[in-house]
């Protein structure tokens, strides 16, 4: 269907910049414009890739609750936390959860999938007396990893306004005519 | 309808038989509360006085849960050693005038507070330099007020030097339990990390503004900052969760590693301990700079939960809560995992 939604997206945006938001006088609802024009940008930047990103975070978190439940198994000492830790696991990943992949089932996936993993990673967190084994070590890094990769593909406050942006042309430029001879 | 509601107020509580009101608008920003300008003029003995009023609204839902009434209490207590704080005058508790809460300043004309101007308009270039120093000294200066004389014990002060940190933890982390939607990994692992990495205790129990920052003060271009604002989450602590608050990423604006956008943080570090004799020891700042990304987080997340539990309509909650993932990745490396 044509436009698509990101289309229909950047109608809304190129409307709001070029028809509404001249005829905004109050310096209220011109901020207002402009937080909803970076709203949009944010959905924009994940309208097509979501639904994708998604899937293939929730086969990651499956794998790290897999390894992360062979790596307590091959732990030499136990404790309340890992047996619980594992029983989650188990439970997490024996569910039917269907082959939809609309959003919100994707997402409502995701929700769970984190909720083990983070049960998980305070497990480990947790430790406390010897260091803890290679493996559990090594599934902690990779649990963070995986959180950093999600977390990297966010946008920040201070990025999306485009505000740094342009604060960081302008610092260049007082830069280089500072530095001028 | 809101423009007659002022002036009435106006007119009572001012005692004058008639108070003429203009210019109403509401400043975009203040996320936890609104704020309105207004300029109002009357006569007071057949002599016509003019002067703009800011009033600060309780909002239908906020991003910060806060008491008006401490932060009223607190402007104008540091006004009277010297902290620049806009004038406080008067304090409503109920929505009897304007439906919710609210309390009424003095407006600081010919000052800007936002970021994008006061660190990017060229007519603020020349006074950089001044505001740098302003920033440091006047924070020196909050921190070295004596909270007991100025009757500000009602605050509450934490048990001992030690339990600061502490404190604050379990303040924020009662946030995210009571606010936070979906599951927060890194948020959760922060909060271990943060009972593990306690600092040493505070130098000294001050009076901690909570919310120092670039974007948090007028000042005019020649740097002179004329008004600190948005005392809301102000509390008795340790000094350095201010230095840290001011050094986190998110306030560093200019998109390089500038305390504030306004000097580098060994500049930083060295003017404040010169001007407080407070060490800003780099273990204990980066576990409050950790705690003050989480705490943005948080703040985030109470936005994200007014704004899906349909308490408010704002943009601004809504974009907020969506963004708070390159807060978990600035958490992560201050962590080192």
């Amino acid at each position: 269907m044509r436009p698509d939604g990101l289309e229909s997206i950047r109608a809304v945006q190129s409307a709001l910049a070029e028809l509404i938001a001249p005829e905004l006088s109050s310096p209220f609802a011109q901020d207002a414009a402009q937080t909803l024009q970076m709203l949009l940008e944010s959905l924009a930047a994940v309208w097509d890739s979501a639904a994708d990103e998604l899937r293939r975070d929730n086969q990651s978190l499956a794998g790290l609750l897999m390894s992360s439940r062979e790596a307590i198994k091959s732990a030499s000492d136990s404790n309340e936390s890992f047996a619980s830790a594992v029983s989650e696991i188990e439970q997490r990943l024996s569910e039917d959860v269907g082959d939809s992949i609309a959003i919100a089932a994707l997402s409502s996936r995701n929700d769970a999938l984190r909720r083990t993993l983070e049960h998980t990673l305070m497990a480990f967190e947790d430790l406390t007396g010897e260091p803890p084994s290679a493996e559990i070590t090594s599934v902690r890094g990779d649990i963070y990893g995986h959180l950093r990769d999600v977390a990297t593909r966010g946008w920040s406050f201070w990025d999306v306004s485009s505000f740094r942006r342009r604060m960081t042309g302008i610092h260049q430029t007082t830069t280089s005519r500072d530095d001028a001879p | 309808m809101l423009e007659q509601r002022v002036r009435e107020y106006l007119t009572v509580t001012l005692g004058v038989p008639d108070v003429a009101i203009s210019g109403l608008y509401r400043i975009p920003g203040g996320a936890s509360r609104e704020t309105w300008s207004v300029d109002a003029r009357w006569l007071d003995n057949g002599r016509e006085v003019s002067r703009g009023f800011i009033f600060r609204r309780d909002p239908d839902a906020s991003l910060l849960v806060t008491d008006r009434d401490v932060e009223f209490r607190v402007m104008k207590a540091v006004a009277a050693y010297g902290i620049p704080v806009p004038r406080m005058h008067w304090l409503e508790t109920d929505g009897a005038w304007l439906d919710r809460p609210f309390f009424v300043m003095e407006r600081i004309d010919g000052c800007e507070t936002s970021p994008t101007k006061v660190l990017m308009d060229p007519r603020f270039f020349p006074g950089r330099d001044r505001l740098a120093g302003e920033f440091v000294d006047i924070l020196a200066r909050i921190h070295a007020l004596d909270w007991r004389a100025a009757g500000l014990e009602f605050l509450g002060p934490p048990a001992g030097e030690s339990d600061c940190a502490l404190t604050e933890i379990e303040k924020w982390e009662a946030v995210v339990d009571r606010d936070a939607l979906e599951p927060q990994p890194v948020l959760r692992a922060a909060f271990r990390w943060l009972r593990r990495s306690l600092p040493a205790p505070a130098q000294r129990i001050v009076l901690v503004h909570a919310d120092y920052r670039t974007g948090n003060f007028l000042c005019t271009p020649e740097g002179e900052i004329k008004g600190v604002l948005d005392w809301e989450m102000t509390h008795l602590g340790d000094p350095l969760e201010d230095v840290a608050w001011a050094c986190i990423r998110p306030w560093r604006w200019l998109g390089d590693e500038k305390i504030g956008g306004l000097m580098d943080r060994g500049d930083f570090y060295r003017r404040y301990a010169e001007a407080t004799s407070i060490e800003a020891n780099e273990d204990a700042v980066r576990f409050w700079e950790v705690l003050g990304n989480v705490k943005l987080a948080a703040i985030f997340i109470t936005g994200a939960r007014s704004f899906c539990d349909g308490r408010t309509r704002s943009p601004m909650m809504a974009f907020l809560g969506r963004n708070i993932a390159r807060l978990e990745v600035e958490i992560m490396d201050l962590m080192e995992v």
